[in-house]
């Protein structure tokens, strides 16, 4: 038996997106047993089954050490006070 | 009110879909796995839909639950519906077998003279290509892959093979119903077709005329299985006659 990673896409503008998996021995068998089991109630009109085999996988190890930078997480709230610290310490507009 | 015949006919074919429909509901939570579960459980959903789309076709007052839950005698299913099919090879087996001769049905019903056919027609082809693929492909990967699974499905399509062959036997009234249009091709017209594609799924010549098939008698004799059936189909009515679902 394989196992199949289940990607479903919506009509429009939304990209695939990662719904589940099952087991099927191939993939005419993994196509059958997709269609009810994840769109029977047309969650999407595209779908993609992928063999877990064919996923490159990346350890964690590697992964992981970027979860300690908070200074890559730029939400652009220290910029945005400033501008306004500013923008208060105008005259007000002559009316 | 439509003629003896096609209402004959119709029913006939609605009352397949019906127990077809139920056989298939009684795997819902005891399929072999979750997949097969929730397939068994959307086919079973359309071909009641089927049912009832021709019921309410032939239905004159009391609605197509009036013709779902009459009683035994009024029946017209063929005795392949009728059968427990509690091994799930024999359920896959009848599905497959079942689903071969309704796509024949349907086609020829396609050019109806009957203003009401078409758009159940329509329908019905949509929901039936994935019907028929989802138990092609169940059997063909079965059927090729020698062991248990072959052994088995191989021995149930063969207990089903005169029942199913048997489907094809006629109501009464069906050539009035060819000529006026209601279906364009009778069951003799359409059992061929459907003959050489279950020989040729199954490998090789299957000596049809040899096959002792259930005695119908253009299906006015309901089978032994068929009183645990009604008795479960109309349970809910018989206790709440006012139910509505």
């Amino acid at each position: 038996m394989r196992i199949y990673e289940v990607f479903l896409k919506k009509d429009g503008k939304d990209e695939f997106r990662h719904a589940g998996s099952l087991e099927a021995p191939d993939d005419e068998l993994a196509i059958v047993l997709a269609r009810e089991t994840y769109v029977r109630r047309a969650e999407g009109d595209q779908l993609w089954l992928v063999d877990r085999a064919n996923v490159v996988t990346v350890d964690a190890d590697f992964v992981a050490p970027n979860a300690d930078k908070p200074h890559r997480h730029n939400d652009g709230s220290l910029v945005a006070a400033d501008r306004r610290a500013r923008r208060d310490l105008l005259p007000a507009p002559s009316t | 009110m439509m003629s003896a015949g096609p209402r004959e006919h119709l029913l006939a074919f609605a009352d397949d879909e019906h127990l077809m429909g139920q056989g298939h509901t009684e795997w819902i939570g005891v399929a072999p796995f979750l997949e097969e579960d929730l397939a068994f459980c959307s086919i079973a959903q359309d071909e009641l839909g089927h049912a009832a789309a021709l019921y309410e076709l032939v239905a004159d007052d009391g609605g197509a639950d009036a013709l779902a839950f009459r009683p035994p005698a009024d029946f017209r299913s063929c005795h392949l519906v009728e059968l427990p099919c509690d091994d799930w090879a024999e359920a896959l087996a009848r599905h497959w077998l079942y689903d071969l001769a309704e796509q024949h049905r349907w086609r020829a019903m396609a050019g109806s003279t009957h203003p009401g056919v078409a758009a159940i027609v329509a329908r019905a082809e949509r929901e039936e290509v994935y019907h028929r693929r989802h138990a092609a492909t169940l059997v063909g990967r079965l059927l090729t892959t020698p062991g248990e699974g072959a052994d088995r499905l191989r021995a149930a399509i063969d207990r089903l093979l005169p029942f199913a062959d048997a489907l094809w036997d006629p109501v009464a009234g069906e050539a009035e119903t060819v000529a006026v249009g209601v279906v364009t091709a009778g069951s003799a017209e359409l059992r061929a077709p459907w003959r050489a594609e279950v020989s040729a799924a199954l490998g090789g010549p299957v000596e049809w005329e040899r096959l002792a098939g259930p005695r119908q008698a253009g299906r006015t004799v309901r089978s032994e299985h068929f009183a645990a059936i009604h008795d479960r189909i109309t349970e809910v009515v018989r206790i709440d006659p006012a139910a509505h679902w």
